[in-house]
């Protein structure tokens, strides 16, 4: 007991940073899966491309692997990524850059899978009355599939805070590198790994919670 | 108000519509029957280009709908269409329904839109429905709410797909009352139906079309009792 009481706060320090982490890649996770969804319903076939591939690739491929890829691979082919960023801020924009993208992927499967879950009605009714194309989306289409969104989503933001444990290899300070770094001077990996776990557990405990209820009030309010 | 030069559409190699033409006039009625597969609902849906003809002309209410240069918005702002199976917009109650057409698209404010939908409700029997959502309704309101809707974009024509062939028989009566009442002020209107009661009643002209062609046209009376054409006799035979 005395070493979890003894670590902790190091330990919640790495848990803000994975907190951190993982609300700034859901947020651009989202904005990329949206747009990702509907450049992949566009008519356009070269947003169709784009999004294809990008999908592909990202779900193709290990997320460590894309990590090592963007933080450790990329400044030495293109040295401006340094310049800009900073070699020492780098590595965390990196970070955050290669989850959001990966985490996006899933998320734009979901979208789209929600847009086209919605009933082709819907979409004929809204241009009959003269809608456009972005107006049918925003007003009509969206908001209806966006409630059926809902489950998956939330699943996908528990994987993603999960998946913020990958960032340990790379050098971020979030709640599991932390837990490496106090077992290495205490060898008491049962105590300190079992706490992690558990800090893990309960965040995505809240969030599936909190889902539950935003879901279920939806479904009083709007039918 | 439309005028319909050998419009054609095919869907892959199946052509549904052979060369239709037809002129409708301002507040004439329009009443268009036929087997099912004639491709009538298809000519419906080519009048605000919800289906895209593969040739032929177009033009409603001043607007070339054929031409790619044609903003289609703009002239679906002027022709209202009501759907067999409703298409209420389930996530809003049936006033945001009506308001949003002429708040979104119209720019309207919505206390302006809210009055006209108001008044709409009154006009459809509906008045205590305004914050229910769709499916809390039956299906003869919900396609009187749909009327509504349309007739809320103040439209120069409206346009009926079948809209009773997805209710239960007790509910077509209200439906069919609100059409007549808006063919007695005075709407253009082409009406896709099997209620030929309704066509009798109502209709100036009753178009008879079968695989792809329209086959007789003429008024109830000529149609319905007098019919020329063995196709035409046949299928009256069949339902009538």
């Amino acid at each position: 007991m005395d070493t979890i009481t003894s670590s902790l706060p190091q330990l919640l320090q790495g848990l803000w940073h994975t907190i951190g982490y993982s609300l700034l890649a859901i947020v651009l996770a989202t904005i990329i899966g949206l747009i990702a969804a509907l450049m992949k319903l566009s008519k356009f076939w070269p947003w169709k491309a784009i999004s294809t591939v990008y999908v592909e690739l990202f779900r193709g491929t290990p997320l460590l692997v894309q990590l090592f890829f963007i933080v450790f691979g990329l400044p030495g082919a293109f040295p401006v990524l340094n310049q800009i960023f900073g070699p020492k801020s780098y590595p965390f924009i990196g970070a955050a850059a290669g989850l959001a993208l990966n985490e996006g992927a899933y998320i734009t499967e979901i979208v789209r899978a929600g847009i086209l879950g919605v009933d082709r009605g819907q979409r004929e009714a809204a241009e009959s009355i003269g809608m456009t194309p972005f107006q049918t989306m925003r007003y009509i289409i969206l908001p209806q599939a966006f409630k059926r969104m809902i489950p998956p989503l939330v699943n996908q933001f528990a994987q993603t805070i999960k998946d913020t444990s990958l960032l340990a290899p790379i050098g971020i300070l979030e709640l599991m590198y932390q837990g490496q770094i106090i077992v290495s001077e205490n060898f008491e990996g049962f105590a300190i790994y079992g706490t992690v776990a558990i800090l893990y557990f309960i965040i995505i405990f809240i969030i599936t919670r909190m889902a539950g209820y935003l879901e279920r009030r939806l479904q009083i309010d709007k039918r | 108000m439309i005028s319909v030069k050998d419009l054609r559409k095919s869907f892959g190699s199946n052509e549904v519509l052979k060369g239709i033409s037809n002129e409708i006039k301002e507040r004439e009625v329009v009443v268009v029957i036929g087997p099912s597969g004639s491709g009538k609902s298809t000519f419906l849906r080519c009048l605000n280009g919800l289906e895209k003809a593969t040739s032929g002309t177009i033009v409603v209410a001043g607007m070339e709908l054929t031409n790619p240069k044609t903003d289609i918005t703009k002239l679906r702002q002027r022709v209202g269409m009501v759907f067999q199976r409703f298409n209420l917009f389930h996530h809003l109650t049936v006033l945001d329904n009506i308001t949003i057409g002429p708040r979104k698209v119209l720019g309207k404010s919505r206390e302006e839109s809210e009055a006209l939908a108001r008044q709409l409700l009154a006009k459809v029997g509906l008045k205590d429905k305004e914050s229910s959502y769709p499916d809390e309704l039956s299906g003869g309101q919900q396609q009187r709410v749909a009327i509504a809707r349309a007739l809320a974009m103040k439209p120069d024509v409206m346009l009926f797909d079948e809209p009773t062939s997805a209710l239960d028989p007790e509910m077509v009566g209200e439906v069919l009352q609100v059409m007549k009442d808006l063919a007695r002020e005075g709407m253009t209107m082409v009406v896709v139906t099997h209620e030929m009661g309704f066509a009798r009643e109502v209709g100036d002209r009753v178009i008879f079309m079968d695989d792809g062609v329209i086959v007789e046209e003429g008024t109830p009376e000529q149609i319905f009792s007098n019919a020329k054409e063995p196709r035409t006799k046949a299928f009256l035979s069949k339902i009538l």
